[in-house]
């Protein structure tokens, strides 16, 4: 609960609705998956609440959102902002902290159709982006995280690979204009926005250094540096026709499937086959989606229910599987595209199992188009979180992968973790393969102890083994422990980053549990 | 129903799995047409704060259990506040195996055991309905006021029309429209009178399940005595009470149907004829509890087989309620079935179709919220270009018009069987008038 006198001033910004600071309330946003095996990380109790914040806030403009940060400047608040909230990394380090709940901060600003790109608050989602793009024929990229989350969220805050990036590329290679407030409470416009003549949110650059490395570099600040109010972001043309016609009822709508769309899956049958084949799949830029995923991956994305998963036993043997989805506007287009694929199978002796083996639902070709097959790895045990998130060449995000496999295995004897024979991962390239991205969906019992522990227990040993294996940096190093932990084998970048922080937040009140602290700001806690 | 379709031990399990994803704000992802009708749930809409949504009441339900939230009526304000419309259940099942409506209905339950819910308002109609056999604490004896004179009842008959207790106090107009569409197709029906109660519908869903129980004996008590065959229902909230729920706690052996199953067989077998042209593009709205929550649950007695650690399917699969098996198509064949009639669709439909807003004791308690999701149902409706809002429910049509009014819409409602006495020749507003007596 906050001071009543404090209240008010919050209350002043907002209005009375918009701010509660009661039990309840707090208590539903100190909830996130995930929570219980990061809380077991940091060596506290497993259960799935963090800190108890002091009072959620619903902002609706850059103004409200500024004079809350001066207010938490003002009385040594911290300050977590949320966009759509899925995940730990939403969750306050301290009791001393409030959440900036940007749910009523959800404009479209501009869609600009000839320019490719859109500018947008927070609280706008990838689905409701995307549907309005596709009236102009175009589409936006969204995290595999699933179209329910924030393209704001994602493209400045937070990680970016998404089941469509050999097109729509990564989150941070998007980001043009931002409007972002400081942690003291000023504010930022990135790139063409802060021109001082007709500003506007084509660039996001200008001339320097690159603020939008400082705002967000690779994985995001995750709320540590500041709260994103505006971006600007690029738009892509939407693989097909975009008439998008359904029937029937959930889950296994009746798709009319656009005229030219086509899926491949493969079994590139060797690691070393399914480097070469990936690359060259790439470098046709044949694809929107090309994603190397594991035998259980695939009988996961065609499946609705764990039953239904169980069904497709066939597609489980797979070994080293491939994924190609691939759309067009034209037929000449199609057939070009399919006879490049074609092509490929033959030279490498590969034989396409879709519509020979195995008709996908017809709602699966929607679920591409719409960027929903994230969602699909929940279907096993309801919860999952990967370890890894190497961005690299196809190599070395093999190498991981493979490595990964037997620390797995370990995990899986120890029936912590669900069995996918080690194989779990999901691979994808960005911006034609010019590199990649791994990570190693892992399957594990959020409501099970033992499943919790032996998970945070294999993340770690993961991460550890990514540095002694020199794996790269896996996406998961958040919070000062892991910082300190890496730091000193990359070129001590914490400390770096420390001083941008302390740049940035001279008192600390971007709350850091997932970013870094100044060090000093800790004494605040 | 022998077993217990949604077990102490489930609710402990599931509330400890939300992955508070945010799916249940949503309509279902694949079928978000626009930003502006992408949302599914008339709490979140308007109060904002995730604790209304289907994920943060199950969060609240875990607080609860873990007694991290006490009760008070901060509480009392969030969980009452929610319609059960169950849009937020089929977004999160396109997926997840959680029971988000479930945990929503059963956590009321436990308020109510617990001493603590309902909400006053919703105390108030449920002592009504004790004393006077309906919420709306109207006398018993003039429960069949609005019947006119000249139609035609068959106490014999083996057919029931259950009107229920807002059709035959507020929407006389229904209860009048369903009768005379039987009559004009030689239908002996029969209704009850004095002997119809409330069905409990409203006190089940404010999670007074005892003072519920006691309603379905004395309702079923009546019908079994009277040997019914079929009931037929014209709310869509006692159609749903009385096919989904009544069999969770005691099984009967007659039929139920909505009246737009039964007038769309009326109309297979000829016995209902349109003859006139109704020249309106109508746009239909479908009631929550004749779409997505008509499901009856099925009962399954199969074995959780456990493939491998952390991982257990079911043998034979468990059937999942996702709404695909609600009414859809008999109001939509009826209405595409009226000769000049346009029939066109708000892009929020069937099993994601948005509520209305009155539900689960909102109307009474709450009745800003209930006005004001309907002024969102409204907008969308005037948003498909119809110039009548039509649908086949009593509550949904009090709320509905409550909302054109207050939003001052140029939309007109109807009941779709006012929609049929037109069709049939039959003005309904003059047989209303000269009937009912000023209803
Ligand atoms: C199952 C699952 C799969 C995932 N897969 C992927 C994936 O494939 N690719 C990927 O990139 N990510 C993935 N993620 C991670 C993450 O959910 C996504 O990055 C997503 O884009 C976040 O969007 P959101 O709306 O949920 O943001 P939130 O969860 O609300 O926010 C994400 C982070 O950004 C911060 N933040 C949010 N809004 C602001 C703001 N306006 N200003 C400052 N800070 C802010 C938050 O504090 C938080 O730390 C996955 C997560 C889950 C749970
Ligand atoms: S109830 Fe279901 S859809 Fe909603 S947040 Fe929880 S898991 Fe996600
Ligand atoms: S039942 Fe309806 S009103 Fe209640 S939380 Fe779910 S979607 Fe919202």
């Amino acid at each position: 609960m906050l001071e009543k006198d404090i209240l008010k001033e919050f209350q002043d910004v907002v209005g009375p609705e918009f701010i509660d600071d009661g039990d309840v309330m707090t208590n539903v946003y100190a909830y996130n998956w995930c929570t219980e095996f990061v809380n077991y990380m940091e060596g506290k109790e497993p259960i799935p609440f963090s800190p108890v914040p002091k009072a959620v806030i619903l902002p609706s403009t850059t103004e409200e959102v500024q004079k809350i940060i001066k207010l938490c400047n003002k009385y040594k608040i911290k300050f977590k902002a949320q966009s759509t909230g899925l995940g730990p990394w939403n969750q306050p380090s301290t009791d001393n902290s409030i959440i900036l709940d940007l749910r009523r901060m959800n404009k479209i600003v501009k869609i600009d159709e000839k320019n490719l790109y859109a500018v947008v608050e927070s609280y706008v989602s990838g689905a409701q982006l995307q549907a309005e793009a596709m009236k102009y024929g175009l589409t936006v990229h969204m995290p595999g995280a699933g179209p329910m989350a924030s393209p704001l969220a994602s493209h400045t805050s937070m990680a970016g690979p998404g089941f469509t990036s050999p097109q729509t590329g990564h989150s941070a290679r998007n980001v043009l204009g931002v409007e972002w407030v400081l942690p003291d409470g000023k504010i930022m416009r990135l790139g063409s926005l802060g021109q001082k003549n007709n500003p506007d949110w084509f660039i996001g650059d200008g001339p320097g250094p690159s603020l939008r490395g400082i705002m967000r570099g690779w994985v995001g600040a995750k709320s540590g540096i500041g709260v994103f109010t505006k971006v600007g972001i690029k738009l892509f043309p939407y693989p097909t026709d975009t008439k998008f016609v359904m029937t029937g009822h959930a889950p296994l709508y009746n798709f009319e499937k656009p005229d030219y769309i086509r899926a491949y899956v493969f079994d590139c049958k060797s690691w070393k086959g399914l480097e070469k084949i990936m690359l060259r799949v790439e470098e046709e830029e044949v694809g929107f989606i090309v994603s190397h995923i594991s035998g259980l991956a695939v009988m996961a994305i065609f499946s609705y229910s764990i039953e239904g998963l169980m069904d497709k036993m066939a597609l489980g043997v797979l070994k080293n599987p491939l994924l190609v989805v691939m759309g067009a506007r034209t037929k000449r287009e199609f057939d070009y595209k399919q006879m490049v694929m074609e092509d490929i199978l033959t030279e490498y002796d590969l034989e396409n199992i879709i519509d020979t083996k195995y008709v996908p639902e017809k709602v699966f070709y929607a679920e591409c188009l719409r960027a929903n097959l994230g969602y699909h790895g929940f279907i096993a045990t309801g919860g999952f979180q990967s370890a890894k998130g190497q961005a690299d060449a196809a190599a070395l995000c093999l190498r991981a992968e493979k490595t990964n496999i037997p620390l797995k295995q370990k995990y899986i004897k120890k029936e912590a973790i669900a069995n996918d024979f080690g194989e779990g991962a999901w691979m994808t390239s960005y911006e034609g393969g010019h590199f990649f991205h791994m990570e190693s969906p892992t399957m594990f019992n959020q409501s099970d102890l033992k499943s919790v522990k032996g998970m945070a227990n294999y993340m770690d040993e993961s991460n550890k083994q990514d540095l002694i294996k020199h794996l790269g940096a896996p996406f998961f190093i958040e919070g000062d422990k892991l910082h300190d932990e890496w730091g000193p084998h990359m070129m001590n970048y914490h400390n770096w980053l420390r001083k941008i922080k302390a740049a940035f937040d001279p008192n600390g009140v971007a709350d850091s549990g997932f970013y870094i602290t100044a060090k000093k700001e800790c004494e605040n806690k | 129903m022998t077993t217990e379709h949604f077990p102490e031990q489930e609710y402990r399990r599931m509330i400890k799995m939300c992955l508070r994803c945010s799916v249940c704000k949503w309509i279902p992802q694949v079928q978000i047409k626009s930003q502006k009708y992408a949302s599914c749930c008339p709490a979140m809409d308007i109060y904002d704060y995730h604790a209304y949504s289907g994920g943060g009441r199950i969060i609240l339900a875990l607080a609860y259990e873990m007694g991290r939230v006490k009760p008070s009526d901060d509480l009392l304000n969030i969980v009452y506040r929610c319609t059960e419309c169950g849009n937020c259940a089929i977004a999160c099942k396109y997926m997840n195996t959680l029971e988000p409506l479930e945990i929503i209905m059963k956590f009321r339950e436990k308020l109510v055991k617990d001493g603590y819910g309902p909400m006053p308002q919703q105390k108030a109609y449920t002592e009504a309905m004790k004393k006077v056999n309906n919420p709306y604490n109207e006398p018993h004896e003039k429960r069949v006021d609005w019947l006119p004179s000249d139609i035609k009842v068959d106490p014999d008959a083996k057919l029931l029309y259950y009107v229920g207790c807002t059709s035959s106090y507020r929407r006389k107009e229904m209860a009048i429209a369903a009768a005379r569409i039987m009559n004009a197709a030689g239908v002996p029906f029969n209704i009850l009178k004095d002997d119809e109660f409330c069905c409990g519908s409203p006190v089940y869903r404010t999670g007074d399940v005892e003072s519920f129980k006691v309603q379905l004996n004395k309702n079923l008590d009546v019908m079994e005595s009277k040997g019914i065959e079929t009931i037929i229902f014209s709310c869509a909230g006692c159609y749903d009470t009385f096919k989904v729920d009544y069999p969770l706690y005691r099984e009967y052996n007659f039929e139920v149907l909505h009246t737009v199953e039964f007038f769309e067989q009326l109309i297979e077998e000829g016995k209902l004829k349109f003859t006139t042209e109704v020249p309106i593009m109508v746009t239909y709205h479908d009631p929550c509890h004749l779409g997505r929550t008509a499901e009856r649950y099925e009962e399954w007695a199969g074995d959780e087989l456990k493939l491998m650690p952390l991982v257990s399917i079911n043998i034979p699969p468990k059937p999942k309620n996702i709404g695909a098996k609600g009414v859809y198509d008999a109001p939509r064949n009826i209405l595409n079935k009226i000769p000049g009639l346009k029939l066109v669709e708000m892009e929020r439909i069937m099993e994601y179709s948005y509520c209305c807003g009155a539900g689960a004791g909102v109307k009474s308690a709450f009745p800003d919220m209930a006005i004001r999701s309907s002024k969102n149902r409204i907008e969308e409706a005037e948003d498909s270009g119809a110039n009548i809002l039509v649908s086949a429910c009593p509550f949904c049509s009090t709320n509905l018009q409550d909302g054109i009014k207050e939003s001052g819409s140029k939309l007109k409602y109807y009941d779709i069987s006012e929609l049929i006495l037109m069709a049939l020749g039959l003005d309904p507003e003059k047989l209303i008038q000269a009937t009912a007596g000023g209803a």
